[in-house]
């Protein structure tokens, strides 16, 4: 029952949300608004089991002195902090949106900003035109990168790099979503039929 | 009290207030219900279609069933014990080569599942082929770390990574620590996986699962230390970071054929088969659609039509 | 072995053009680091303004709110994150000055947490720049956890998924909500987002309950969304700061986007060029090379 229940379970709430989006039926309307609550219900539950993990990894760390156990320390530090800021001045005034503002926001903006840095690197390494594809694919792209900026249109590369959008990679990419959307659809239908029982933490 | 049962207890928390919620919101709407009830049956009569499917939905509907059929027929064959070709996929014969690695150098393993929640399809297959990679690094006795943005992904990994230590006889290898959460925030997460890539130096990344801008951060950090690197996403704006950083990359729906792959489980190559299939259909229509279209014939406004 | 002693060993053996070719080839990622940073920068403080072309897309994004009238409401979904609000706040903020001008009431959400903040600051600056009270012209409903359920739960009741909005104020006391309550009584959705959501509102949203949508992505997630405005299921895109410029430059609004567009510029330049002097290394390298051998 342990292995089965779960995958029954699955296979009724599965053929609900499959059968509801083509039937007008009110009765299954109503069933597919209750999943659908339930489903923010446990979203929510495993927000917390996420901060107990969380805590309790860096918990053992700073507990025996294991390497990088000070950074752990903060972190443990930070999250009662603003766990503690948010209780008692809510999170609309005082500390808690000035240290999103002024911490949390430049941080994550900084850490967002180093792609440039990497963009250039990883271009500069990886863009060799060591085949005839390479050489394409190499060409393509600088035009794209030109052509999407003032400067690019200046050159008169605009209409070229969105014809290369337009087309060539519009053809690509729709074939990769095509093969996506079917793997998608397949590994779903695996799922709901219980061919596929990974979510239970099945090994192989 | 132990950490299982305060999980357990806060998620009975959670469901009681969740059906407290409901059972209020169900009792306040009986009570809107009850003073304009004719009112709300006029509007819904008016806005609801009636009948047992919508009309414009039937060709979905059919593909949907069809789809499925072409899926479970392939299964029954291949339980039926037919011989199924799958090609050869370069970034998934290095799994072995690539766990090894890390065997003789002596480091560890690093696995990312990528950012998505466990219902996304791309987690449910990095899933999958942890439980090959997981199995592979209990068979080498090889650490395997592997940060986590979503809860629930990361439990439903430690529990794939303990049964497949098991599944190799060796339970002992388990260390839940090695599999944790980090934050539900994208470049918090990337922050977090670079620096365990900076301090635990793994020998081989795996970055297998729906990936978004913090795909390159990662790559590149795992290429200046010097690890061997295997992607698949099928986050199509990301593959060209991955393909440009790392070793091997799966592609799209070879991420969706990974644990196929890795498993050669005759169920999964089944349904495997059945989708190449009905890929085939639709290259098909593709074909036979715009050779219709040269001659001037428009079979999409047909059907719709 | 030391790099530069390594690097000594390797070099003594060979022609000056093979260490050139060797040096062009390799430059330390640092100085990559270094060039990159100062190419953004001056250009910042030394601005060129180049002139800033419109794009098709950017102005399908731009008409379909032109096509509205005083009193219409769209959806407007904050998703995204501090990270990229360097690229997605001057979409918001043109977006929210374009409606607000043209009196179009706007019901905002997130499905971020870290959204709920970027939401809160752009949604009072610009009300009040066009003087707009909440709760009559503009609500922000706030963050709800698991966007699937969300996106899908809004095509039956608005005030179901939100009962109560981000202030803690019940959604069915605010005026604005009471002339709607679902997509079908919505005439836009608006989607600002650094991740796939876009996709997501086009398929729950667009394709299950026909609801009209525009998004403003980052560019790199815009390339995705290219084949959805092409086939039609999306009504207009912004691609990245370009496409914020755009779009600055024809609601006559200059911001950062169009602030950023000459930075933007010279650091695509600078990537070429970077490019271009790998490339140079490298064919250089294989013709010493070969050379080498050869002798």
């Amino acid at each position: 029952m342990k292995r089965t229940g779960p995958v029954i379970f699955g296979f009724i709430v599965g053929m609900l949300m499959l059968i509801q989006h083509f039937t007008p039926q009110p009765w299954i309307a109503d069933r597919y608004n209750n999943v659908l609550d339930w489903k923010q219900v446990v979203f929510g539950v495993t927000l917390i089991l996420g901060v107990i993990s969380l805590f309790f990894y860096h918990w053992k760390k700073v507990e025996q002195r294991q390497a990088g156990w000070p950074y752990s320390l903060l972190t443990l530090a930070g999250l009662v902090f603003m766990i503690l800021v948010a209780l008692i001045f809510t999170p609309e005034r005082g500390p808690y949106p000035w240290m999103f503002d002024h911490v949390q926001a430049p941080m994550q903006a900084t850490m967002f900003a180093l792609l440039a840095f990497y963009v250039a690197s990883a271009s500069y390494r990886a863009f060799r035109a060591r085949s005839f594809h390479a050489a394409l694919l190499l060409i393509a792209g600088v035009l794209v990168m030109l052509g999407r900026v003032p400067i690019g249109e200046l050159l008169g590369l605009h209409h070229l790099s969105s014809w290369i959008l337009d087309y060539p990679n519009m053809a690509a990419k729709r074939g990769v979503m095509i093969g996506v959307g079917l793997g998608m659809t397949a590994t779903a239908i695996k799922i709901i039929l219980g061919i596929e029982r990974t979510y239970l933490g099945k090994g192989a | 009290m132990s950490r299982a049962r305060l999980l357990i207890l806060l998620m009975a928390l959670g469901a009681c207030l969740g059906a407290n919620s409901l059972g209020s919101r169900a009792g306040a709407e009986a009570a809107a219900a009850d003073d304009d009830s004719a009112a709300v049956a006029a509007a819904s009569a008016e806005t609801t279609p009636s009948g047992w499917i919508y009309p414009e939905r039937w060709p979905t509907a059919i593909a949907t069933l069809l789809f499925g059929a072409l899926i479970l027929g392939f299964i029954a064959r291949a339980r039926r014990g037919q011989e199924l070709y799958i090609r050869r996929i370069a970034g998934l014969e290095a799994v072995d080569e690539a766990v090894g690695r890390a065997t003789e150098m002596g480091r560890p393993i690093l696995y990312s599942p990528g950012l998505d929640p466990m219902e996304e399809v791309a987690t449910v297959a990095s899933v999958n082929i942890l439980g090959q990679v997981a199995r592979r690094a209990g068979e080498y006795e090889t650490r395997l770390i592997m940060p986590n943005r979503d809860p629930i992904v990361m439990t439903v990994a430690q529990e794939v990574i303990r049964e497949s230590y098991a599944a190799v006889g060796r339970p002992d290898l388990y260390d839940a620590n090695d599999i944790y959460y980090t934050t539900q925030s994208q470049f918090g997460y990337a922050a977090a996986v670079c620096g365990t890539m900076m301090r635990e130096r793994p020998a081989t990344n795996f970055f297998i699962g729906h990936f978004y801008a913090e795909s390159l951060i990662l790559a590149e950090t795992g290429n200046a230390t010097g690890a061997i690197q295997i992607a698949g996403t099928d986050s199509d704006s990301q593959l060209p970071f991955f393909i440009t950083a790392c070793d091997y990359t799966l592609i799209g729906e070879e991420l969706y054929a990974g644990s196929v792959y890795l498993s050669r489980e005759p169920l999964l190559l089944g349904a495997l088969k059945g989708q190449d299939i009905a890929k085939a259909f639709i290259l098909a229509l593709l074909l036979g659609g715009t050779i219709l279209k040269l001659f001037g014939i428009d079979i999409g406004t047909w059907l719709r039509e | 072995m030391a790099p530069d002693r390594e690097t000594a060993a390797r070099n003594a053996g060979r022609s000056r053009s093979a260490r050139l070719a060797a040096r062009l080839a390799h430059v330390d990622r640092r100085l990559i680091f270094v060039v990159v940073g100062l190419a953004v920068a001056l250009p910042l403080i030394f601005p060129l303004n180049l002139p800033i072309q419109s794009s098709r897309e950017a102005r399908a994004y731009f008409d379909a709110l032109e096509g509205l009238e005083a009193g219409d409401e769209i959806i407007f979904s904050f998703d995204y994150e501090p990270d990229t609000m360097a690229e997605l706040d001057p979409m918001s903020m043109a977006t929210l000055r374009h409606a607000f001008r043209r009196g179009i009431q706007v019901v905002a959400l997130t499905n971020y947490a870290g959204g709920a903040g970027i939401a809160e600051r752009v949604l009072s600056e610009v009300a009040a720049e066009y003087d707009r009270t909440y709760g009559v012209d503009y609500v922000f409903l706030g963050y709800n956890p698991d966007y699937s359920a969300t996106m899908l739960r809004m095509g039956e009741s608005i005030q179901r998924t939100f009962p109560t909005d981000h202030y803690r104020t019940p959604t069915d006391e605010l005026p604005l909500l009471q002339e709607v309550d679902r997509y079908a009584e919505i005439e836009l959705l608006v989607t600002v987002t650094a991740s796939a959501l876009a996709e997501y509102w086009i398929i729950w949203a667009g394709g299950k309950y026909g609801q009209r949508i525009i998004a403003g992505n980052t560019a790199i997630q815009a390339v995705l969304i290219y084949p959805y405005f092409q086939a039609g299921q999306l009504d207009g895109f912004l691609g990245g700061l370009k496409g914020a410029a755009e779009y600055e430059r024809m609601i006559e609004v200059d911001g950062a986007g169009v602030r950023g567009m000459d930075a933007q510029s010279s650091a695509h330049v600078l990537i070429v060029l970077f490019i271009l002097l790998g490339n140079i290394g490298y064919f250089l390298q294989r013709r010493a090379e070969r050379a080498e051998g050869s002798q």
